[in-house]
């Protein structure tokens, strides 16, 4: 087992530093007047212009930079903005948007996975009844109608209903709740779909019929056996999720007016800052890369016939 | 002798029908047996015959587009054929009708552990505390022949072998001691010697709590090892019964002699192994007369107009066929069949 987690451990490094050198050198290729703010690039020179990305270490080998970065990162230095935020430390930046994304994030997924389970549960519990045909209709609705469409509509509509404020502010807590709600919608739907699917899986198995020739109430089944094998195969995909809440959401963010890290990765590439898009692909490369990690580790904890794949194959290996 | 025995269960002209996409598909047609306490029935019958459909509705487990459409199923003065509650089934099974399944892979929970699941069927149905549910499951366990039942309890099923998962599954049928025990093709699945000491297992284990086995299977070799009579079934009808050693020796109905002769351990050297020609009629429809007179080559012409009533042979020995009707033709079993009957009278051993 220890060994396994050492294994996946140096992988999931080696998958980092693969993401962010890529990343990296394509940045490299990109017009080297994507590192001045527009102003500067204006007032300069030629001269000063080269004598500028000199001072900014662009002009150096690729293979130097890249080991500037990573000692950079090592040291806790990430740099500073070019042109999003000029001049401004990374670090700075960061520690003003992550909070917004994390608590809205973590808010609504805690919102999806209890809701969302609800709705499975009482889908698969009721399959082919009211109940799931109301709950295939949301899901279908989430997935089908584009987003930007219901959640203009509900930012409207309920603040005009409710009498709130259409945006965020954050010390009034009741504009807090729109976008947590929104947020939630298509997770909801998403954890609502997979646990439907799942329980119906579990259902039709020959375990859970000797289950019921042994006497066992339905009730009982569903909550022992189908649901607890059921939200097997979903645990693997919390972690990836959780961490992930930091990268925040582009749309919502900015109907809302949330000051947090929704959209900018996306505007950082469009401002050509270099520095901010490595920092953040080199942070959510990490993120990944660690959630995915994590949830093989749970899964290999709540299945036990995994844990026992790595020993068989070590088994077998010893034989040979 | 069977008169003095206790009939445990009795079964009558029990018909079960499929709706499937509007259509109606009659499985069971008109099936009727009894069942002695204590006794082992073996079923037999080609694929398709319905011998799992009949048992499963036993414990009202028959799929859900599948019902009792007449019939009575007669067990500890009620009519299981009247159940309409899930409720009522939950007194019955498990604790009184148990059943085990043909596959033993996939019969246990994957994610969880062996103990577990016999626990968790000794705590509902015997009422016990969490640590004499454990004490009684690891009991159970050592009584199918599972060795360090200690260590093998905190044990997930991917851990078993095939045979050993299916003594698990058999312990745990057996744990809240059922008066009947169904046992669907238990042993199909795994290999030879291990199929015997299984069987040793299950004969041992109805020795000692007194339950009565219906086993249904294919391999006639295990019937003649563990039947005390054998009923034989044909498209959803039983067509003959009796005591194993009547049947086997003494077959009336022409579906038997067909299956008895394709065996192939009956088959002398040299000669050609005895095939029943033919399909099994369509559920679909109305059968008319004897539905195996179509794959019959010594059928009557009666078999083709009317359906045969029983005919006793002797006092524990019926069949459905027209041949033992007082005014039949004179009809010649089949070589083999005639050879068995000669072969009885050396006493031959079927058990495998
Ligand atoms: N849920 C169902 N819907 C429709 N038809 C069904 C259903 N279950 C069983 N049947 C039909 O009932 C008939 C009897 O099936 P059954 O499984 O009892 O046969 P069997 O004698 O046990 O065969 P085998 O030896 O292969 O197990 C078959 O024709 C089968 O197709
Ligand atoms: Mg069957």
């Amino acid at each position: 087992m220890s060994r396994y987690i050492v294994k996946r451990i140096l992988q999931s490094l080696l998958t980092v530093v693969i993401v962010v050198i890529a990343v990296f050198l394509l940045l490299r290729l990109m017009p080297t007047s994507g590192y001045f703010t527009r102003d500067d690039y204006i007032n300069m020179t030629e001269e000063m212009r080269s004598a500028y990305l000199r001072n900014l270490g662009i002009t150096d080998p690729a293979v130097i930079q890249l080991q500037r970065f990573f000692a950079g990162v090592f040291r806790g230095d990430l740099g500073r903005s070019i042109t999003v935020y000029p001049k401004l430390p990374i670090s700075t930046i960061l520690a003003e948007k992550v909070p917004y994304s994390l608590w809205f994030g973590l808010a609504s997924m805690f919102i999806s996975v209890t809701l969302g389970f609800g709705l499975g549960i009482l889908m698969a519990r009721f399959k082919d009844r009211w109940p799931d045909h109301l709950g295939t209709a949301y899901v279908v609705a989430v997935r089908a109608i584009p987003s930007l469409i219901y959640l203009f509509l509900i930012q409207i509509w309920v603040t005009g209903i409710m009498r709130w404020p259409m945006v965020f502010y954050e010390d009034r807590p009741v504009t807090w709740i729109l976008p947590v709600v929104s947020l939630s919608l298509t997770g909801i739907a998403w954890y609502g779909i997979w646990l439907r699917r799942f329980m119906v899986d579990e259902e039709n198995r020959d375990y859970i019929k000797f289950a019921r020739s042994k006497g066992l109430s339905q009730k009982y089944i569903m909550r022992h056996h189908v649901l607890r094998n059921a939200v097997v195969p979903l645990v693997q995909y919390l972690p990836v999720q959780l961490l992930l809440t930091i990268a925040g959401s582009l749309i919502i963010e900015s109907i809302y007016s949330i000051p947090g890290m929704g959209g900018l990765l996306v505007y950082a590439i469009k401002q050509q800052d270099n520095n901010l898009v490595q920092v953040l692909v080199l942070i959510y490369a990490v993120l990944g890369v660690a959630g995915v990690f994590v949830g093989d580790l749970l899964m290999a904890f709540v299945d036990p016939r995994i844990r026992l794949a790595e020993k068989k194959k070590k088994k077998e290996a010893l034989r040979v | 002798m069977t008169e003095t025995r206790e009939k445990i269960l009795r079964v009558e002209d029990v018909v079960i029908r499929f709706n499937l996409r509007g259509k109606e598909l009659t499985a069971v047609r008109s099936a009727s047996l009894d069942l002695y306490k204590g006794e082992t029935l073996a079923i037999v019958g080609e694929s398709g015959s319905g011998k799992s459909v009949f048992t499963k509705s036993f414990l009202g487990m028959l799929d859900k587009n599948g019902r009792v459409a007449s019939g009575n199923i007669l067990f500890e003065g009620e009519n299981l054929a009247e159940f309409t509650r899930e409720e009522q089934w939950l007194k019955i099974r498990g604790r009184k009708i148990a059943m085990i399944f043909q596959d033993p892979m996939t019969a246990l929970n994957p994610l969880k552990t062996i103990g577990e699941q016999i626990r968790e069927v000794i705590t509902l149905h015997r009422g016990m505390n969490r640590q004499e549910a454990r004490e009684e499951a690891l009991a159970m366990l050592g009584k199918v022949g599972i060795g360090d039942a200690a260590q093998r309890y905190g044990q997930y099923p991917h851990e078993f072998s095939g045979g050993m998962r299916q003594r698990v599954v058999i312990a745990i049928a057996a744990a809240c001691r059922p008066d009947i025990l169904i046992c669907d093709e238990p042993t199909t699945a795994l290999d030879v010697t291990i199929q015997a000491q299984i069987l040793e297992n299950l004969k041992e284990l109805q020795r000692e709590m007194g339950m009565s086995i219906i086993f249904i299977t294919h391999d006639l070799g295990v019937v003649a090892n563990v039947a005390d009579r054998v009923a034989v079934m044909y498209a959803g009808e039983i067509v003959e019964y009796g005591r194993t050693p009547e049947v086997f020796y003494d077959p009336r109905h022409p579906y038997s002699w067909a299956l008895l002769a394709s065996l192939p351990q009956l088959g002398e050297k040299g000669e050609d192994l005895y095939t029943i020609h033919g399909t099994p009629p369509n559920l679909f429809k109305e059968i008319k007369g004897d539905a195996f007179a179509p794959r019959n080559p010594r059928a009557l012409k009666i078999d083709f107009e009317e359906a045969p009533p029983w005919f006793a042979v002797s006092d524990t020995h019926f069949a459905k066929t027209w041949l033992l009707h007082e005014s039949a033709p004179e009809v010649e079993a089949p070589k083999i069949i005639q050879r068995l009957k000669e072969k009885s009278l050396k006493g031959l051993d079927y058990g495998s």
